[in-house]
Formats: structure tokens, C-alpha cells, sequence
């Protein structure tokens, strides 16, 4: 099945020489629930800027349905919704006006885009605003509109960035319930960005995990995660976290898989029970401040392949 | 909050829509975001009113007789049109400036459309409130007394030259709001570039007046040409005025020349603001 999104050695180098983006690939399959992940400044944001044309690529190509993103911009724009990371609405206009106002620019009729607000309005908690300008909407509710916005034209590909961030908890997890629903429907491909690992765990079919502006980790959560095993063991000693490593490895406590930033070591467990490697590193004699044991998440694969932990780097 | 949607359903390939119907739609939401009251529209009509009305009868009574058939403070309500629409063009590139920093644009530049019509979408509705202030203004000097001498073909003159010159420094604020950085920046440049050349363009005195250098300088801007040919359209049938920039004693040559010179700045603005935007917009 053709990819709706092929991304081929995509490229952003800012005037100044900020080089957002070095030389990316990736597909995504139609229906595929697709992530990136990583920190601010990794290049996510730059990369859906790119693949929406509102940032033109240094170097490399991009098609949205077949569509190159370079040559057929206006086609490829066509297939396509967008929800930014800023809020992107005009607040004077009320709720109603701003999805009118973008369902004719994306060609829907009057008459169908009526209905379609009328669709979404109920599913995302929008009946009793739309008269309102959007001025007066809170974070969530602003939120809500300009997803709900980017769906009236019942696109083939919908890029979320960053779509829960800078909201509370609550709203948060509603947003979450949401776009969990979109992906389930199946109809439409999503990309999404996220420094979130929890967002990326439970809403990606598969995630790229970006890092300085390049790809160095794609799959999806779950196997990404079954490289660290069911438990991992994390330990923080004093001085260096190498020697200790190299330690554990002597001793056959720990293998390839773990690795070490600073004095924090980590150590996944494919095979062993925690109980049985704890009992070991404790009988080495190591000078440990902490040993704790845990199931892996997100942010130790991107600890692994980084060198650092997602959360500091957001 | 319920959590599942219906699925999107047909999705046969809409027919992109033609260049009408996104400009239409553009100027619908330029127009709901600039003019939702009335106070937003005939605020910026107070002070060229003012001048029309108080000002150019009192500069009538103190200068008294002025070129012999142009009655001073018909003059001079004209030359208000020659701020007033510099003024308030100049005004409308600030919603440029919001819809960048805190509004739409990105949603629009999303949008699977040209890209040029988001500066004509809002080079539309400026020109449409400018045209109705003039209007106004025209027809409260009238009611103050100022005598206009109105033939159709002098009132196509008169729009002529208030349209290109509407048209052109459009272009100019569209430039300049995607070249400065903030609102701030840009209030800061307006007096420079929308009241000054007033001055210098045979506003409150014939252009012949001046010192010959800055006369000179008068005769490239096209404020003095638009503010000529208005004139000419409406009050100064013998074309004193054109013959003060070109020298020549056919008025009707002279007018076109002048209405080429502001249509050639109408074109050329556009045309770089267009450009302006299109390479600001994408980073």
C-alpha cells in the first residue's frame, strides 16, 4: 500500500545556520497513528511546518498523498489539516465564524460545512461556545476548536503539534480521549508531536524518536520498549556511573543493553528477575546511593540512544 | 466529554475551489475582523472630517481669494482625501501585523489556495472602507458648503486617481507590516510615510509654490499626481494643478500621465507586497 506520507532525506537549515532538521525519512502508512517524539528545539515542529508548507525545506522531498509538498503545494495542502502548537485562531471572530471561514478555504460547501460543525460541535464540547468569539474560550476549549477546526474538511492526513501542551491535567486527558478517537476510526493518518511519553505510548501506532534534528529511533512503543526487557533495575552510585558499569559488566550483572549517564545507571532485565540482580549488585560493594526497579518507559529508550532523559531535555 | 467521532466518511476529490470563491471568503473574514462596529469604521473619518469641515473654511476665510474659479476650501477638503487615504490604508496594515503575531495566519497559509489572495482578501476590504470614508468626507464637505463641479467625467477622474492611489499605498503598509517586527514599529513609521509627503504633494498650496528643488521632489510622489487628478475631477476643470507637475497645456493628457503614474505605483506596490509576503510568510 502506497505510504500517504513519504518523508525522504528532509532537510531545514535557518538563515543564520540553525540546522533544525538534518536529512530525515520515514513513511507513514494510511490509518497509522505516527509520532515524533523528543524535546523542544529536536525539530518536530519544523519538520510539520515542512510536510504543512508553511516552512520551505532546505534540501530533501516530502509527498502528502503523492503529492510533493515542494512542486504541488496547493494539492498537497489540500489533503491535509493542520493543528499548531501556538494557538492559530482569529479570537475577535466567534467559533462558528472560524470554522465557516476554514471550511470554504478548504472547498467544503456551505451546506456540508454546516453540517460538519454541527457533527463536531457535540463530540468536542463545543455546542454552547460556537457563538461565542473565541477570545473568551479558555486553553482546553480554544484547543478543542482548532482540532475540531482542522477536521471539517475530512482530511486524508492530520498533523497535532504538540496538541495537549501548556493545558491542565484534566483538559489534558480529555484532549488525549479525543484524539485517541480519531486514530480509532481508522479513516484518517495522523502524525502527531510530542515531548510527552505518555502521549506518544498511548496514542502512536508507531514512533520516530527524535534528537537534534535527526530520527534515532523508529518503531512502534511496544518494541521499542521490549529492547529494555519487562523490568529494569536503576541504580545511582557515587563518581562515575562508567566504572561502575564496567563493573556490573565484569561480573556479568549487567549486559550491552545497560548503559550510563552520570552516576545513574540503567540496567534492563530481558531474563533475569530484579530481585536476583539487585541481590548481586548489592554484593559487589558498590558505593550505591539508590537501587530501584521499575518498568521501562519512553524516556529510557530516549535515555539509551541520547544520553539524556526526555523530561530535563523539554 | 464523549470520545468517539464519526468517522470521516466520502472522500471523492473535492474540485479546488477557483480563485473567486477563497477571495470572497477572505474578504468576508478581513471585513468581519476590521469593521464589527460601526465606531470602527467612522472613528478614522473624525479628523480628515474635521479638516473638511472646520479647518478648510477657516483656512478659506484667512487666505481668502485664492486661483481665480477654485474655491480654497473646496481645495483644501480635497487635499483631506489625499490624507485620508494614506491614513487609513496605512492603519489597516496593522491587522497584517495582528493576524501574524496573534491571529490565523498560519491556518491561512495552510489553506489550499493561492497565496496572493490573502494580501488581496485584505487589500479588498481596505480599499472598500476607504472608498466608503471618502464618500463621507466628500459629502460632508458638499453639506459645509464646498463647491464641487461634478461630470461624470471628472467624478471617473476623481475615482481614478482615489482608487490607484487607495490601491498603491495599500501595497505599501501590506510591505511594510511583513517587514517589521511588531505593532509598535510599525505606528512609529506611519506619520513618516502617510502624512509627510502630504505636505510636499500640493496639499494647502499649488505644488509651484515650493522652493523649486523640493517642487521638484513633489512631482515623483504619487500623492501630488492622485491629489491633481481628483482635483481636476472634481474642482479644477482647467487642470492648474496637473499643469504645475507636467507643464503641458492639454488637461486630458496631462491627466492620464498622472493617472499612469499612480496606477504604475498601484501596480508595483501590489505586486511587492505580494512578493513580500509570500517570501515572509514561509520561512
Amino acid at each position: 500500500m502506497q505510504p500517504v506520507i513519504e518523508v525522504r532525506n528532509l532537510t531545514k537549515t535557518y538563515p543564520g545556520g540553525v540546522e533544525a532538521v538534518k536529512g530525515i525519512d520515514f513513511d507513514v502508512e494510511p490509518g497509522e497513528v505516527f509520532g515524533l517524539l523528543g524535546p523542544n528545539g529536536a525539530g518536530k515542529s519544523t519538520t510539520i511546518g515542512m510536510l504543512t508548507t508553511t516552512i520551505a525545506p532546505t534540501d530533501g522531498e516530502a509527498r502528502l498523498a503523492g503529492f510533493d509538498v515542494a512542486t504541488e503545494p496547493i494539492a498537497a495542502r489540500r489533503v491535509s489539516g493542520v493543528v499548531f502548537q501556538d494557538p492559530v485562531v482569529d479570537r475577535a471572530l466567534t467559533g462558528r465564524r472560524n470554522m465557516e471561514t476554514h471550511a470554504r478555504l478548504w472547498g467544503v460547501d456551505a451546506g456540508r460545512a454546516a453540517r460538519r460543525v454541527a457533527e463536531l460541535a457535540e463530540p468536542f464540547g463545543l455546542a454552547q461556545l460556537l457563538e461565542r468569539p473565541v477570545a473568551s474560550y479558555s486553553g482546553g476549549q480554544r484547543r478543542r476548536l482548532e482540532i475540531a477546526r482542522a477536521l471539517l474538511s475530512d482530511p486524508r492526513v492530520l498533523f497535532l503539534d504538540e496538541p495537549t501542551v501548556g493545558l491542565d491535567p484534566r483538559i489534558r486527558y480529555e484532549l488525549l480521549d479525543l484524539i485517541g478517537g480519531l486514530g480509532e476510526s481508522g479513516d484518517m493518518t495522523i502524525l502527531l508531536t510530542t515531548h510527552y511519553l505518555d502521549e506518544a505510548e498511548r496514542l502512536c501506532d508507531r514512533v520516530a524518536i527524535v534528537h537534534e534534528g535527526r530520527i534515532v529511533a523508529m518503531d512502534a512503543p511496544r518494541s521499542l520498549l521490549a529492547g529494555l526487557g519487562r523490568e529494569i533495575v536503576e541504580l545511582r552510585v557515587h563518581g562515575s556511573g562508567d566504572a561502575a558499569l564496567d563493573a556490573l559488566r565484569r561480573h556479568g550483572v549487567a549486559n550491552g543493553d545497560a548503559f550510563a549517564v552520570g552516576g545513574s545507571l540503567t540496567i534492563p532485565l530481558p531474563d533475569s528477575s530484579s530481585a536476583e540482580v539487585v541481590a548481586r549488585i548489592a554484593g559487589l560493594g558498590l558505593a550505591t546511593e539508590s537501587i530501584s526497579t521499575r518498568v521501562p518507559t519512553l524516556d529510557d529508550v530516549y535515555l539509551r540512544l541520547t544520553g539524556s532523559r526526555l523530561d530535563a531535555a523539554a | 466529554m464523549a470520545a468517539t467521532l464519526t468517522a470521516p466518511t466520502a472522500r471523492a476529490a473535492r474540485p479546488a475551489p477557483r480563485w473567486f470563491a477563497p477571495l470572497a471568503t477572505l474578504t468576508r473574514r478581513r471585513f468581519a475582523l476590521t469593521a464589527r462596529t460601526p465606531r470602527e469604521l467612522f472613528v478614522p473619518l473624525l479628523t480628515p472630517i474635521l479638516f473638511a469641515l472646520v479647518i478648510a473654511p477657516a483656512l478659506a476665510k484667512t487666505v481668502g481669494s485664492f486661483r481665480p474659479g477654485i474655491d480654497y476650501m473646496t481645495f483644501v477638503a480635497l487635499a483631506t482625501a489625499g490624507l485620508l487615504i494614506p491614513l487609513n490604508t496605512m492603519f489597516s496594515g496593522i491587522g497584517v501585523i495582528v493576524d501574524r503575531e496573534s491571529g490565523a495566519r498560519r491556518d491561512l497559509l495552510a489553506a489550499p489556495i493561492p497565496r496572493p489572495l490573502l494580501v488581496l482578501g485584505n487589500l479588498a476590504v481596505a480599499f472598500a472602507i476607504t472608498a466608503l470614508q471618502i464618500v463621507v468626507l466628500i459629502a460632508a464637505a458638499a453639506l459645509r458648503g464646498a463647491e464641487f463641479h461634478v461630470t461624470t467625467t471628472g467624478a471617473l477622474w476623481f475615482a481614478g486617481g482615489a482608487a490607484f492611489l487607495a490601491v498603491g499605498m495599500y501595497g505599501v503598509a501590506e510591505t511594510l507590516a511583513n517587514r517589521v517586527p511588531s505593532v509598535e514599529e510599525y505606528i512609529a513609521a506611519v506619520p513618516a510615510i502617510a502624512i509627510v509627503p502630504w505636505f510636499f504633494a500640493g496639499s494647502l498650496f499649488p505644488v509651484s509654490s515650493l522652493p523649486a528643488g523640493l517642487a521638484w521632489i513633489a512631482r515623483f510622489l504619487p500623492l501630488t499626481h492622485a491629489l491633481a487628478l481628483m482635483r481636476y475631477g472634481l474642482l479644477d476643470t482647467n487642470g492648474t494643478g496637473l499643469r504645475d507637475i507636467w507643464g503641458m497645456h492639454d488637461p486630458t493628457v496631462m491627466a492620464l500621465l498622472s493617472l499612469a503614474v499612480v496606477a504604475a505605483f498601484a501596480a508595483l506596490m501590489v505586486t511587492v507586497s505580494i512578493r513580500v509576503f509570500t517570501r515572509a510568510a514561509v520561512r
